[in-house]
């Protein structure tokens, strides 16, 4: 199972982690039983850099800033090494 | 570590029943609370008759006497004033209208006034206990009035914690008049249903309880009460609790004891913030799961803690917790979302305790942002004082 942590801090939240969340009921087919997801507090990236991109989420161990739909299904699929 | 207030807590509550097909009420009950002096005010009337005639005169009655209490004006003068000034009646030609008064001090004392409404009832330790109290004659200008109906009972007692006053109209008393099992009425049954009532439920609060005794009243008429029936009672309790934190403090020193804050306290607790709840995760070591299924826009969703009562986001609910309390309680409170739990904990809790971190977060002041975010003091000192003001909770407001 690959865990998917979402940021929903207010920051994230509402530069567009809330859209970022609504992709758990839209996932392909193919990676369905393959990911969780799973909702974080914050993922305390704020701190770490001086110019901070949010929304943030985390593929794996992998931390994502300015995330999108897109960005965000590219990572899964090459952490899961299939071809999209 | 937060300030322990060993005051006793008072809690009022009331419910009323129209006559069977009168639009309005006969009987009045008002009431005040006074947070600087910790006083709390309640007066019941019953006027002559019923429906707007009766409105009217229960209305002056009650409000004289309450802004005679509150500004502590010797009983003899006010119950005076309140005979001598009431209209008289055409039909009956009498100027007549009941009334209980009862005024509860910080410390405990309670003054207790009554004037032809059926004695008020203390319950203490599940017996009824009688009052000791003098009666005293008011005297008349007006010739024609009886002097023996104008007699008014005064008792001062000591109220403990866990004591209950309760009294109600005679709507009340007389109910169900006539029927096979209570050919007098109600009468001093009602005290046996009430032991019964608070045997039930040790903890039953005043409002339900008042509403009980109504409800009664109104099933002893089989549903069309034959007259206006009200019902105040005072409970003296261990008052509810409710801790709300968010923020961050403003230095790291202080996030071990904004945990013990959360972890010592005695009443239920809601943490808001999600670097908030992360340090409270870290300093109590305890895991926190957010649920993603149960997302309420346009609310980031709350999240569970071990021991925590209520897990949010901060500035964005706090914000829409704060426009609900503007607006009043609404009819349906079985809405959703975090602001919406929040608001029903608040509303069942008498004292709040509302520790704010003033750590800024420097992200939310970026001016591109696409949602206004409230600087986080400002925000929590208007939810203490719409809290203080309207809804007559107790705040005790803390910056960390």
């Amino acid at each position: 199972m690959l865990n998917i942590r979402i940021c929903v801090g207010t920051y994230c939240y509402i530069t567009g982690g809330s859209d970022l969340i609504k992709i758990k009921d839209q996932i392909p087919e193919e990676i369905k039983n393959k990911v969780t997801f799973i909702g974080s507090a914050c993922l305390g990236c704020d701190e770490e850099k001086e110019t901070s991109k949010p929304p943030y989420a985390k593929v794996g161990d992998v931390l994502i800033s300015e995330c999108t739909e897109e960005k965000l299904l590219n990572e899964i699929y090459s952490q899961l090494g299939i071809e999209r | 570590m937060l300030q322990e207030t060993n005051k006793l807590f008072i809690e009022v509550g009331s419910y009323q029943h129209n006559k069977y097909g009168n639009l309005v009420c006969g009987d009045s009950v008002l009431m005040h609370k006074s947070i600087k002096e910790n006083r709390t005010i309640a007066v019941m009337s019953d006027g002559l008759g019923s429906g707007v005639k009766a409105n009217v005169l229960s209305t002056m009655t009650a409000s004289m006497a309450l802004n005679f209490r509150i500004r502590r004006e010797p009983i003899t003068r006010t119950a005076k004033t309140i005979m001598d000034t009431l209209p008289v009646d055409s039909v009956r030609n009498i100027s007549y209208s009941t009334f209980t008064i009862v005024d509860i001090e910080s410390d405990g004392n309670a003054k207790i006034v009554e004037y032809d409404n059926p004695s008020l009832i203390l319950v203490r330790q599940n017996k009824i206990i009688k009052l000791d109290s003098k009666n005293t004659i008011i005297e008349s200008k007006l010739s024609n009035t009886n002097s023996e109906n104008r007699i008014i009972k005064l008792s001062d007692i000591l109220l403990q914690k866990e004591d209950r006053l309760i009294f109600f109209s005679d709507g009340v008393t007389q109910s169900g008049i006539g029927n096979w099992n209570m050919p007098f009425g109600w009468g001093d049954e009602v005290n046996e249903f009430i032991l019964d009532a608070i045997k039930d439920n040790i903890d039953i609060s005043a409002r339900e309880l008042s509403r009980k005794i109504v409800k009664q009243s109104e099933l002893n008429d089989i549903l069309k009460p034959k007259d206006d029936t009200s019902c105040v009672v005072f409970y003296v309790r261990e008052p509810r609790k409710l801790l709300i934190c968010t923020g961050p403090p403003f230095t790291e020193e202080n996030d071990k004891y904004l945990a013990e804050i959360v972890r010592d306290y005695g009443g239920k607790k809601i943490i808001c913030g999600g670097t908030t709840s992360k340090i409270i995760s870290r300093e109590l070591n305890l895991d926190i799961l957010i649920d993603l299924n149960n997302v309420v826009s346009p609310l980031p969703p709350s999240s569970k803690m071990k021991g925590i009562d209520l897990v949010t986001e901060g500035i964005i609910t706090l914000g829409s917790l704060s426009s609900i309390l503007e607006q009043g309680t609404p009819k349906n409170l079985d809405q959703k979302g975090p602001h919406w739990d929040m608001f029903r904990m608040i509303l069942d809790a008498d004292i709040i305790d509302l520790v704010a971190g003033t750590k800024i977060n420097i992200a939310h002041q970026d001016p591109t942002l696409p949602v206004e975010l409230e600087i986080r003091r400002n925000v929590v000192k208007k939810l203490a004082s719409l809290l203080e003001t309207k809804y007559m909770k107790t705040v005790n407001l803390k910056f960390i």
